[in-house]
């Protein structure tokens, strides 16, 4: 690392709207440098040793909490994990409140974790510690949107003028919308395809390609990126049932052996195997699910590492 | 005794033809004398009205106070202070209280509490028993306990067959139906409009078609059984048409706007502001202009605030979890005159129309009558913050910010409200 402590142009990390290209190329450079450093046999650098972040969980998350964990204890941080029942404001204590007494004991940095879209732009307002978003309702997911485009640029070198399709349940999902603003800021082609019911009526607003039919999503596309069927995200039902959204959407090895291509598989986790994706798929060499995860903490290291600049 | 002398203040009345500027004396809350160049008695307190335009006090048909069990948010007193310094003189308080004003108790209870104050305080009876939306509440009861027009406040009423047997029963008393449009299947639990807002921000979104289904479907109802029926807070272009062409063809379709409508779109929730926060939700440029054309050509009747206090514990969460609404008693003038209104409209939109929907008198403005009257200047400036606010609540995104249209000075009941700000 330069001795110039590089930060980004944002304090905090609440969506990729905020982040210009700069920030995300130089999340990437600063991404590479900490994937060379877990591939070391010792993973650990000091440059976080004197800050102390909190991981904020109100709704359940295994992979991106483990994520952001390991990246803070790669870099030295001091952590304290919290997982609060999304239901606390019943119980009488407010967002502000919970999070202020989680700051009165000396917290540098919120990692949050939210069921409310907006909610890491209302605690960065209101409290002050450096939020970084781990997902906000359906709202956005940078870190995930990050470590995506990271994904293909490492499988591609390059994500400009990539085909992305990203399919499935657009409408529950943050992980759309923070991929659509990532890839398109880097110069990708995004289409969305799924039920038209999980398809937001605007959505053609963002610039992107929207399609119903899988197999044209596919045909179109570099990239699949099948997102999870988020049923705890539906207050009604948007289909009739899971075997009929994997009738029509689920991506099976015979499909992606009928394509005239060879394309890549990715998926945010966690799989639902048999429903969006077979596992002969995502366990076949043209999927990199699990490039992402390794990828998701290096990612985490550079969006805390860039962030603690702005303490600097 | 008190005397209060209006010095100059251009009268604006259906009934006063006077072009000439008018000097008004009002001893103890009565008109004494009218005329031009009048000489200011001993003892009279004068105010400089050559700016300002007089006019009977504002009548605003969509009103929330706290009363009975919400009181923590805005109490009779403090709510009726707030008109009266927004020169609200007359107002149609909803129904959407715990308990809701659904049986005589309430209506009674509202219009005894309201006794004394400056402000006439119309109760709206609920249509339903706890604007639940399954049975017809007492209706005629309410009606000789003082209610003027009913409404499940910010409930639609779902149920076609009741909403018709609601409008005929209404019509044999000789009642009146406010309904607030909005289809509950359509519009979920989205707390913004369905457009581009609500795709970037991650949120489900309240088609505009959800308001539209329930106008048109009220509509053909108020014409089959040949009865009036009057809409709340209409928010959408297509509404705006849907009851232009109603009117033309003769039926008796009356409607609202809430001022933050005429001024406001979408666009302001870009980073999730809950004071912004409104239902109907705030739409889109398109259907602001149409609110405004819909205004223009008499297609919309009038103005309301849509007063809604709530505490800050209600507004200071997570978008998702906020209470909707936001005050507006002192802010009704400054923003009808930010989206454009004449005085002269003005006087239309919140003091003339309003009374000819809840079918009240309009007070004269002539010698020896109890003095109703707002006087206010369009043109000038004030600051809407913690020390101008007379309301218990702050819920409002213009607090803090300079606002232009002045209420100088009204007068309701023998109770006066003189700005000192």
């Amino acid at each position: 690392m330069a001795d110039q402590h590089p930060k980004l142009s944002t304090k905090h990390l609440l969506g990729i709207k905020d982040l210009t290209t700069e920030d995300i190329q130089l999340i990437f450079e600063t991404a590479d440098n900490f994937k060379d450093v877990l591939n070391r046999p010792i993973k650990k650098v000091p440059s976080l040793r004197d800050i102390t972040i909190a991981n904020i969980f109100f709704e359940n998350s295994t992979r991106t909490k483990l994520s952001f964990e390991l990246a803070e204890k790669r870099l030295s941080a001091d952590t304290i994990s919290f997982a609060a029942s999304s239901s606390s404001v019943s119980k009488g204590e407010t967002l502000i409140d919970t999070v202020n007494n989680i700051l009165a004991m000396k917290v540098d940095m919120v990692v949050m974790r939210h069921p409310h879209a907006g909610a890491g732009l209302f605690l960065s307002k209101h409290v002050d510690a450096q939020i970084v978003n781990a997902g906000d309702g359906a709202h956005e997911h940078p870190t995930q949107a990050l470590l995506d485009a990271f994904s293909i640029r490492e499988k591609y070198g390059d994500v400009s003028g990539k085909k992305v399709a990203i399919i499935g349940d657009i409408l529950h999902s943050r992980v759309a919308l923070s991929n659509i603003l990532c890839l398109q800021k880097l110069g990708a082609e995004v289409m969305v395809c799924g039920p038209t019911t999980l398809i937001p009526k605007y959505i053609g607003t963002l610039g992107v390609k929207v399609e119903h039919d899988l197999l044209k999503a596919l045909n179109w596309c570099d990239v699949a990126n099948m997102l999870r069927i988020q049923l705890e995200r539906q207050d009604i039902r948007y289909f009739p049932s899971l075997r009929e959204y994997t009738m029509l959407y689920g991506l099976n090895k015979e499909i992606l052996d009928s394509l005239n291509k060879e394309i890549t598989v990715m998926h945010p986790g966690p799989i639902n195997r048999g429903v969006e994706i077979t596992s002969d798929v995502a366990d076949s060499k043209q999927s990199i699910i699990l490039d992402q995860v390794e990828n998701g903490v290096a990612i985490r290291m550079a969006v805390l590492y860039l962030l603690a600049g702005h303490r600097a | 005794m008190k005397k209060i002398f209006l010095q100059s203040a251009t009268i604006v009345h259906p009934e006063f033809k006077s072009k000439e500027s008018q000097d008004v004396l009002i001893i103890e809350g009565r008109i004494a004398e009218i005329g031009s160049g009048l000489k200011i008695p001993v003892g009279a307190e004068v105010i400089d009205a050559k700016d300002c335009f007089l006019s009977v006090g504002f009548c605003d048909l969509n009103v929330n106070f706290g009363e009975p069990g919400l009181e923590t948010k805005e109490s009779m007193a403090s709510g009726c202070a707030a008109a009266l310094a927004g020169g609200i003189t007359a107002l149609a308080l909803m129904p959407n209280t715990t308990p809701a004003f659904h049986s005589k108790s309430e209506i009674s209870y509202i219009l005894n509490k309201s006794k004394g104050e400056g402000v006439d305080i119309y109760p709206i009876g609920a249509i339903s028993e706890d604007r639940k939306g399954e049975q017809m509440a007492e209706l005629y009861d309410m009606k000789l306990a003082g209610a003027l027009a009913f409404s499940d406040g910010d409930h639609p009423v779902k149920d076609t067959g009741l909403m018709s047997r609601s409008l005929l029963y209404a019509k044999g008393i000789e009642a009146k139906l406010f309904a607030y449009a909005e289809d509950p299947g359509l519009a979920g639990k989205a707390p913004v409009n369905e457009g581009p807002m609500s795709t970037t921000l991650g949120l489900k979104g309240n088609p505009a078609l959800a308001e539209e289904l329930m106008i048109a479907r009220d509509i053909e109802l108020a014409a089959y059984h040949d009865t009036a029926i009057h809409f709340s807070t209409i928010s959408s272009a297509k509404s705006v048409q849907l009851i232009r062409e109603a009117k033309a063809k003769g039926i008796k379709v009356t409607c609202d706007v809430a001022a933050h409508h005429l001024v406001f779109t979408e666009d302001v929730l870009s980073d999730f502001d809950s004071y912004y926060k409104v239902k109907p939700p705030l739409r889109t440029e398109n259907d602001r202009q149409a609110l405004m054309a819909g205004l223009k050509d008499g297609t919309i009747d009038a103005i309301v605030s849509q007063h809604t206090p709530h505490e800050i514990e209600f507004k200071n969460v997570e978008f998702g979890l906020a209470a909707f609404g936001m005050i507006g008693l002192q802010t009704l003038l400054p923003m009808a005159i930010q989206a454009g209104l004449k005085p002269t409209e003005l006087v239309d939109k919140l003091v003339v129309n309003p009374r000819k929907i809840l079918g009240v008198d309009l007070p004269k403005i002539a010698l020896g009558e109890q003095a109703n009257l707002v006087l206010f200047d369009p043109k000038a400036s004030w600051i809407f913050d913690s020390s101008s606010n007379r309301s218990r609540s702050a819920n409002s995104p213009l607090m803090g910010q300079k606002l232009t249209g002045k209420v100088v000075w009204a007068c309701n009941k023998g109770q006066s409200f003189r700005s000192n700000y």
